[in-house]
């Protein structure tokens, strides 16, 4: 733990929450509200300087939200409520409930999915199987490596997914050439294609889960049609982040053999794992067509996992519960901002007006690819789309772009395509503790696919402004 | 980020002062502990536990005066404290009968023969403290740049 950090990031929203509310520049600004603007700088500070573990910061932000803000707060905090100026208490059920929200549940879904899939190596038993059609040369074999990493992300987590790729290619990779640049080109590609392949599905990477949150009422986007805007996108950004890589580090070699040892299970539980993973993501698909909330759908891998005992007590405490607290806490800080008033103040005290409404995406984007570059992209998520939430629903100028929807599918994929730094995602940072790809490398061609992403995205953007998505 | 310890067990000077040497590569992430015996290793043990400093691995060597190296990590395996502490035999004189002691009481996670290719040790110890970051919960990323591949991308795989 490092004091120095730890101090500033309590010392500095301690002053905030002691100076007068009047003295902060918000018009109208309730006490409940500054208590909200203190845990919200505490958040950033703890989640930008990492002190202690993020997840740990999450469930700080829920214990403080408990204790000083909520109806079953401490009982000095809240003698003054129902008094003008001191605003609306939540209620701690709600704040308590987003530890199972459905947006957790959801995740929850895919957690099981994926646990199942790796005990039962069905994730090393396709990425056999599918790899066979993209032959032996270095280039295809990049293509194919990359599509399946990006596929399985959609769906494990990118880090899972990750290793799992490079613990098939290191063997092969060791037998390149000392001087090679195909290693770097492969140890480069496979965490690229899972930070790009996250993007794919509401549950391929926390950030979407965060804006899932935001994602209500009119702004409503449903597990399929998340795919079916998101899934060329990711299509696009690998294309062009293979042909970069190929550039950049041409391949001297002319052949590579993959070796998988491995061979579909076939025992009954296994069976019920294929079936199981291929229902509930086609459940997940077209949930549109069904009616059933892709929310409601995640239990069915829950439910079926355990009661067959595919998963037991053992397999349930290794799941990534960290994970889950991580995004909960990024939940519950923006509800206590949308549900004490506070976002809608703050924006209304800000002139965004003024700016152009293109500026204001362009910066937000901007700051959120920056951010995610150097911290966690789940951090970040939390951090931004509450703002960016309110601006949204509170900007007349930005309804013209598309209104919340658009900043907030912008913002969370800014977050994940941020990818230059070993610390920008924990794939990447795997792939350099291989200690074959140097820093600036990985810069280089990170750097190169952010900006084309961004880019990639207004296009996205317009292009469902225009037919009318958002 | 937190040092994690090393503790090296020898009753010559000499080769205590070479795998010193072997172990500056880790300086930045490890703290090398020498020691002369196993007694004094013990002590430095209970010492490190009670202050919560983390013993990443023990590198022993086997014949010493007072207690031999493999009785002395057999008997870790008894204390709950310490029997997950992987540990590396470094020895030149130890018989066919000890070697089997070695592995099954002593549970060590390798074997390295005096003398030694430092390369070795270096990989070895690589392998051990990539395991014993992740087994720990810490965060790898604190530790990139000493952390086997293999082991790291294996370990990580089967974290879902």
């Amino acid at each position: 733990m490092n004091f120095k950090k730890l101090f500033i990031a309590i010392l500095i929203p301690l002053l905030v929450l002691i100076i007068p509310t009047e003295w902060i520049p918000i018009h109208n600004l309730t006490l409940i509200e500054h208590r909200v603007i203190a845990i919200f700088i505490l958040a950033t500070l703890f989640w930008i300087l990492e002190p202690i573990p993020i997840f740990a910061t999450s469930m700080l932000i829920i214990t403080l939200e408990l204790f000083m803000i909520s109806d079953n707060s401490i009982a000095f905090l809240r003698s003054g409520a129902g008094t003008e100026g001191f605003g609306t208490l939540l209620s701690y059920k709600a704040i308590m409930a987003t530890l199972a929200s459905p947006i957790i549940i959801l995740f929850l879904g895919g957690f099981f999915l994926a646990a199942a899939a790796t005990k039962y190596r069905l994730d090393v038993n396709l990425a056999r199987v599918l790899l066979k059609p993209f032959g032996s040369s270095p280039k295809t074999m990049m293509m194919g490596l990359m599509i399946i990493t990006a596929i399985f992300s959609m769906f494990m987590s990118n880090t899972a997914t990750t290793a799992m790729m490079l613990a098939i290619l290191a063997p092969v990779l060791a037998m390149f050439e000392r001087d090679d640049p195909a290693r770097v080109a492969f140890l480069l590609a496979i965490p690229f294609a899972a930070n790009i392949g996250g993007i794919g599905t509401p549950i391929g990477t926390p950030p979407n889960a965060v804006a899932m949150k935001y994602l209500t009422g009119d702004a409503f986007i449903s597990f399929g049609a998340w795919m079916a805007f998101a899934i060329p996108y990711v299509v696009i950004l690998l294309i062009f982040a293979w042909l970069l890589l190929l550039l950049l580090f041409k391949p001297k070699a002319t052949e590579l053999k993959l070796e998988i040892k491995s061979s579909f299970m076939r025992s009954p539980k296994a069976l019920t794992v294929y079936i199981t993973f291929a229902f509930t993501i086609l459940m997940w698909i077209f949930s549109d067509l069904h009616g059933i909330s892709s929310y409601v759908v995640a239990m069915i891998p829950v439910a079926v996992f355990l009661v067959s005992g595919i998963l037991n007590a053992e397999d349930v405490r290794k799941l990534s519960w960290d994970v889950l607290w991580l995004i909960a806490g990024g939940i519950a800080l923006g509800m206590a901002m949308e549900n004490t008033g506070l976002s809608s103040h703050l924006i209304e005290s800000i002139p965004f007006g003024q700016f152009n409404p293109l500026i204001i995406v362009f910066m937000a984007t901007l700051v959120a690819i920056l951010m995610a570059t150097f911290m966690s992209h789940t951090a970040t998520a939390n951090l931004l789309l509450p703002v960016m939430a309110a601006l949204g629903t509170n900007l007349e100028s930005l309804a013209a772009l598309g209104g919340s929807k658009m900043i907030i599918l912008g913002v969370t994929f800014s977050c994940s395509i941020a990818m230059s730094l070993p610390i920008s995602t924990p794939p990447n940072a795997m792939a350099y503790a291989s200690g074959q790809i140097q820093n600036k490398d990985m810069m280089r061609s990170g750097i190169i696919i952010g900006v084309v992403a961004l880019g990639m995205l207004y296009i996205l953007l317009s292009i469902l402004k225009t037919i009318d998505f958002i | 980020m937190e040092k994690l310890n090393i503790i090296c067990i020898d009753d010559q000077r000499d080769v205590l002062a070479a795998v010193q040497k072997d172990m500056l590569y880790f300086a930045p992430i490890a703290e090398i502990i020498e020691c002369e015996s196993t007694a004094e290793a013990e002590e430095i043990m209970e010492e490190l536990f009670a202050e919560e400093k983390p013993i990443a691995m023990l590198i022993c060597d086997h014949i010493m005066p007072g207690e031999n190296g493999v009785d002395f990590l057999a008997r870790l395996q008894q204390d709950g404290r310490f029997r997950n502490i992987s540990s590396i035999l470094l020895t030149g004189l130890a018989t066919h009968q000890d070697t089997i002691e070695a592995i099954n009481r002593a549970h060590i996670s390798h074997y390295i023969e005096k003398p030694w290719k430092s390369e070795e040790l270096i990989n070895k110890i690589r392998i051990l403290m990539t395991r014993f970051v992740i087994k720990s919960g810490r965060d790898f990323k604190d530790y990139m740049d000493f952390m086997d591949q293999n082991t790291l991308y294996n370990e990580m795989h089967e974290r879902y």
